[in-house]
């Protein structure tokens, strides 16, 4: 185990891309933690209700506020360090329920298979195929208010097709292997099967696989956020693009525009960049083969 | 014989998931706590009024009636009318059809062509300057945030610079000016298409230039490439005529499985820049309660992705034999 | 085969580049060329399109902006003085209180199509409305039990009972031509949902009585109206003012967003931005030259809103505690800028017949410690008790923790729901406001911004909610409203009363001053609902937005100010090219 996590360490070194998006996404992940500190040294410094009693409306970059303050007197610094957490949260929750679902049902396609096989696996091409965001949109008008964990729910929901695929080939091949043959003859029943002696084979690769595909949700609750149909309670990047273009400040204050849409592109792109660099470390036909060439 | 079993059987499939999103969506508004009465906030509208008007606009009635004149509707073509146009959906959605069409296709168009392109020299510098280069600039434009990117093309190229109009797709000097002839309404829809194409051009060409960089650098190893080689041939003319013809062909499929990934950056696209078209009319009624327009533009877009999906796997298909289940 | 295609493609892609830079080039020329505008049309922003020309349909301010210039009522509000002024009408309608008859004479004027306006379209509207129970207008004829039209100038309205508000609201329904309407009448007559039909109907070419009539509509883009050579008013007198209108023709502009209309004003592209100004915009449009700026008032009302159906907000003591402690001074200097004006009434001040100024005023003129000790002797001796007082024994202010009721349990936490931020700002600062200084107060209050949708949802529908901030941005200035928001009868699923406020002696005077045909009378009775509903307050009247409007100088000149803005009848009927 140890062997091959050195191992798969040592390539993954050898990524530039891989290195860059760690870096970058340790940078983000520290951002997430200093969200706490800025509120616990002045109430005024709160992203969502903080009131600086001198600064009423937008103003440039000072001392007491290092990113200026939005059309409210709010410290724009502050709700982009809470916008790095909300991104992580989703992120995470929305991958980690995604994998859930993904497992599980591909488990349960791959182990089952003729009809249930089908019947998933047609359910999942159709919902691979939806617009995530315009689904949401429709759903958010259903529901009126969507709070920040239905949100992560919906986009969960759409996000398992691509992992459960992938667990379901893994599945059909362990399905033949002798372990499960003689738990069968044990007389263990499916549930037991797949849960117990399936899953912990699948799991690794699962986690691995939708770990760094969290952009999606971060992205799509960005853009509901911007189109006006996330949670108006918290205070996401896209939620802060929303503002500062709907009031008009989006000629005047690049301090404000800049910031959270550069956050948004760059973690993006440090999850993507460690994305391919996994695909490395787990697919050895993609390794660099520049030694041959 | 084989091939047309399969498309029969792919059509099948995309018509039940039609009928599934069809009732799915039915049920969700139906099932909805906001409705559209509620949402004219009016201090003349009293609630005899709101509750006449309930009435008249059907909702009060039980919801099996509802569905089957739903199902009824749709298939004699009535989608009803929007609750705040007043209008026919159908109106609606034809005149809004056109805009995106023009936007999305073009930008498609633009970006796999140009994707292409810049893929293939990329593969053939492999491990040089000019292939970090593109293959860097493809990540990050790639993974820039749309809305974002749309709002600062505005504010550079629309405010700081004025060269392009900030929103809208005509301007009405031009087309209420009874000389104006169809060139310059044209060239004045062009004119405002440049930035709204060139943000979608931004964000989708990057994808098209790494598909095409990996499945060229695969395709060149291919046995018929050396024997392509061993016949002396010019290495442009091996590249360009032999290898990236069927290199291209994963680009293909990639379009039509990126199509859900490019409708959500049309859509957002559409309302940044105000672009009339099918995506932001679905945002605004979505907004508005208007159920009418909100289900007949979602369904519109629902449509446009299932039946891609199926031309795009049937021409993969027909192009790969080995594709066939 | 695969030869040609990658030869064309590559040779293509090259032709669109090219094509692509000289569309460019043609265009940037072509573009110059074409702005070389028609002389006297004048160019308004609008932020969104009006949904409909419909004027039944027309619920929307922006599909009224648009149909308002076309449908004509019989009295309109005079600029200066907010009076109700003859304009389809000759002459103030005369009342017969024995019969209970109102007689109005109809001024000589035509439709837009040359025919004569004449009393049977005005009988027509009416009989209408009744009919189908056009809703916002049914509930302004549904008193009305006779029509009669003895000339072609003169209509006669029998009421069923007094009713106070008809000339201000019945007699400002816009009238409409009974040659347009009877068809589609008709043919609506034979559907099982009539009035849906009604509705539904997309009216291509209105038929205009006023200043200006449709030309053309370009969906998603501009809307453009033309002057009217039937238009009554023109070349005529009515107070005082001589009537064009003198200009060729209005067109509309739809910009999706604030920002756009602001860039094509400075930019020139067009007159006036027909709405308010954001705060954000002002400095800057102050600054420049060829910007003038209108300030107004405007007819509107935003609240705090308590339910007073069930704890905490069921005891008014509670409720004028909170009063006390609203900031006034806060919310006008800081969070509008400046740009509004206090409300201590319902009424807006702004109407000033109708306006109260005798009303209880919480906390005016006091500093937040002031403030913080009223409301503490309010709610201390109303039996409410602290954990931690925010005024301890030393008489000095701190930070108050636990309010308890008076029976003893500690108060549970509430919420105040607001619209989210990008909707409204200034109500969803207020209502973080609110619930910082309730919290000085040891009150658990939590602002919650929630889509507005959702939010109306709960609060008119199903009575859900603790407190919220809400506004009216356009009164009507007959205050008939006051009764409609504090009736009892009116608390019900989707009903006015909000609150749910029941007081049966309001009920008794507002009820007498729906029927006070006496105007002083009907005043005396306004006030006294006034007093009664602040001495309550089941709502927090908490300010008035003044509206900031910016027009480009140095074309157009002759901009009405009034009450609700400089876009208004008047300004297009007297704006002159300069």
């Amino acid at each position: 185990m140890l062997a091959s996590f050195l191992e798969g360490w040592s390539i993954f070194r050898q990524n530039l891309l891989g290195k860059i998006g760690l870096v970058l996404l340790i940078i983000f992940a520290l951002m997430a933690v200093c969200s706490y500190i800025p509120p616990w040294i002045n109430p005024m410094y709160n992203p969502m209700t903080g009131v600086d009693p001198a600064i009423t409306s937008c103003t440039p970059p000072s001392l007491r506020h290092w990113l200026g303050t939005d059309f409210m007197g709010r410290d724009i610094l502050s709700q982009l360090l809470a916008g790095a957490r909300i991104a992580f949260m989703v992120g995470i929750s929305a991958a980690v329920m995604s994998i859930v679902l993904g497992v599980s049902i591909g488990m349960t396609a791959g182990y089952m298979g003729r009809f249930v096989d089908t019947l998933l696996m047609r359910l999942a091409d159709m919902i691979m195929v939806m617009p995530t965001l315009l689904v949401v949109l429709l759903l958010s008008a259903v529901f009126g208010q969507l709070s920040i964990w239905t949100i992560v729910l919906i986009i969960a929901l759409f996000r398992w097709p691509g992992v459960s695929r992938i667990i379901r080939g893994q599945t059909l091949s362990l399905k033949q292997r002798p372990f499960i043959e003689a738990a069968k003859v044990a007389g263990a029943s499916h549930f037991r099967i797949i849960f117990v002696h399936i899953m912990p084979n699948v799991l690794p690769l699962a986690f691995l696989f939708m770990t760094f595909r969290v952009t999606s949700a971060i992205i799509t609750e960005a853009a509901l956020a911007f189109l006006g149909f996330g949670d108006p309670g918290t205070v996401s990047w896209g939620m802060m693009l929303q503002w500062v273009w709907k009031t008009g400040h989006m000629f005047q204050a690049p301090y404000w525009l800049l910031p959270p849409g550069i956050c948004i592109s760059l973690i993006t792109l440090s999850f993507y960049m460690l994305g391919r660099a996994m695909d490395e470390v787990l697919d050895p036909r993609l390794r660099k083969e520049d030694q041959t060439d | 014989m084989e091939l047309r079993r399969y498309i029969a059987r792919r059509m099948i499939q995309v018509i039940i998931i039609f009928f599934v999103i069809l009732t799915v969506l039915f049920l969700l508004f139906r099932w909805a706590p906001g409705d559209p009465v509620s949402m004219m906030v009016d201090p003349d509208m009293t609630q005899e009024d709101a509750e006449i008007l309930i009435v008249q606009l059907g909702l009060d009635q039980p919801i099996g009636v509802q569905y089957f004149i739903y199902i009824k509707n749709f298939f004699t073509g009535h989608f009803g009318f929007s609750f705040h146009y007043g209008e026919p959906v159908v109106d609606i959605i034809w005149n809004r059809l056109p805009n995106t069409i023009l936007l999305f296709t073009t930008s498609i168009i633009l970006s796999a062509f140009v994707g292409v392109f810049l893929g293939k020299i990329a593969s053939w510098h492999k491990g040089k300057k000019t292939d970090s280069l593109m293959t860097i600039g493809a990540l990050v434009t790639h993974t820039l945030f749309l809305p974002w990117l749309a709002l600062i093309l505005i504010w550079v190229f629309g405010y700081k610079f004025g060269w392009f109009p900030i929103n809208g797709m005509i301007s009405e000097e031009v087309w209420l000016d009874p000389e104006a002839g169809f060139i310059a309404r044209a060239i004045d829809v062009m004119y405002h298409m440049v930035l709204p194409l060139f943000t979608l051009f931004l964000i989708h060409f990057g994808a098209y230039l790494l598909i095409m960089r990996s499945s060229m650098l695969e395709t060149l190893k291919e046995d018929y490439i050396l024997t392509a080689r061993a016949k002396g041939l010019e290495e442009k003319v091996i590249r360009d005529h032999h290898a990236a013809p069927n290199a291209a062909l994963p680009v293909v499929t990639s379009v039509g499985l990126s199509l859900a990934f490019s409708i959500n950056g049309g859509a957002l696209t559409e309302t940044v820049f105000t672009w009339p078209g099918i995506g932001r009319e679905l945002v605004s009624s979505v907004s508005q309660n208007d159920y009418p327009l909100a289900l007949a533009c979602f369904l519109m877009i629902a449509g446009v992705v299932l039946v891609s999906n199926l031309v795009v796997d049937v021409l993969y298909a027909y192009l790969d034999p080995r594709i066939r289940y | 085969m695969p030869c040609i295609n990658a030869k064309q493609r590559r040779s293509s892609c090259r032709w669109v580049l090219i094509l692509a830079c000289a569309t460019m080039l043609i265009t940037g020329s072509l573009f110059i060329a074409s702005t070389a505008s028609a002389a006297n049309i004048l160019k308004m922003g609008l932020l969104q399109e009006p949904k409909t020309l419909n004027v039944w349909r027309a619920s929307d301010r922006w599909s009224r902006k648009v149909v308002g210039l076309m449908y004509q009522p019989l009295y309109v509000r005079d600029p200066e003085t907010l009076k109700l002024i003859p304009w389809l009408a000759a002459e103030p309608p005369q009342f017969d209180e024995k019969t209970l008859c109102y007689t109005v004479k109809i001024r000589p004027a035509k439709w837009s199509d040359g025919t004569e306006l004449t009393s049977e379209d005005v009988a027509f509207t009416a009989r209408f409305i009744n009919e189908f129970k056009v809703p916002r207008y049914r509930s302004k004829w549904n008193f009305v039990k006779k029509i009669e039209t003895p000339d072609k100038h003169t209509v006669k309205f029998y009421l069923k009972e007094p009713k106070a508000i008809f000339v201000s609201r019945s007699l400002t329904t816009p009238i409409v031509q009974k040659k347009e309407w009877t068809k589609l009448a008709e043919e609506a007559r034979k559907t099982k949902k009539p009035l849906k039909r009604l509705l539904n109907e997309k009216i291509k070419r209105p038929v205009s009585s006023g200043p200006f009539v449709l030309k053309e509509w370009r969906q998603g883009t501009f809307l453009y109206l033309q002057k009217n050579k039937y238009f009554f008013g023109t070349g005529k007198k009515i107070q005082g003012r001589l009537l064009g209108p003198y200009i060729d023709g209005v067109i509309f502009k739809i910009y999706g967003t604030s920002d756009a209309s602001i860039l094509s004003l400075k930019k020139g592209s067009i007159d006036m931005f027909w709405w308010g100004i954001q705060p954000g915009y002002i400095e800057d449009l102050r600054a420049n030259p060829d910007i003038e700026l209108f300030q107004n008032e405007k007819s509107a009302l935003y609240y705090m809103g308590f339910n007073v159906r069930k704890a905490p907000f069921k005891d008014v003591n509670l409720r004028r505690a909170v009063a006390t402690l609203v900031d006034e001074d806060f919310i006008i200097k800081r969070i509008l800028q400046g740009y509004g004006i206090r409300m201590y009434s319902i009424v807006p001040p702004g109407n000033a017949f109708w306006y109260c100024p005798d009303v209880p005023r919480y906390g005016e003129g006091l500093d937040r410690e002031a403030r913080i000790k009223k409301a503490f002797g309010i709610l201390r001796d109303a039996g409410y008790t602290w954990e931690v007082p925010p005024v301890d024994e030393s008489g000095k202010v701190v930070n108050g923790e636990g309010i308890k009721l008076p029976d003893g349990k500690p108060m549970e936490k509430f919420t105040i729901l607001t619209p989210p931020a990008d909707y409204d700002p200034h109500r969803a600062m207020c209502g973080m406001m609110m619930q910082e200084w309730l919290r000085m107060l040891g009150v658990p209050a939590y602002s919650k911004p929630m889509a507005f949708g959702a939010l109306l949802q709960q609060v008119k529908v199903r009575h859900d909610f603790d407190s919220f901030i809400l506004g009216y941005g356009s009164l009507s200035l007959d205050p008939d409203y006051l009764r409609n928001f504090f009736i009892s009868t009116n608390d019900k699923k989707r009903g006015w009363n909000m609150s749910g406020y029941n007081n049966p002696h309001f009920d008794k005077i507002a009820n007498e001053s729906a029927s006070a045909m006496n105007r002083d009378k009907r005043r005396s009775l306004i006030w006294e609902m006034q007093k009664i509903i602040i001495r309550d307050v089941p709502y927090i009247p908490l300010y008035d937005p003044k509206l900031i409007e910016a027009v480009r100088k140095g074309r157009f000149t002759g901009w009405v100010q009034m009450l609700g803005g400089v876009g208004n009848l008047w300004s297009f009927c007297q704006l002159k090219p300069m």
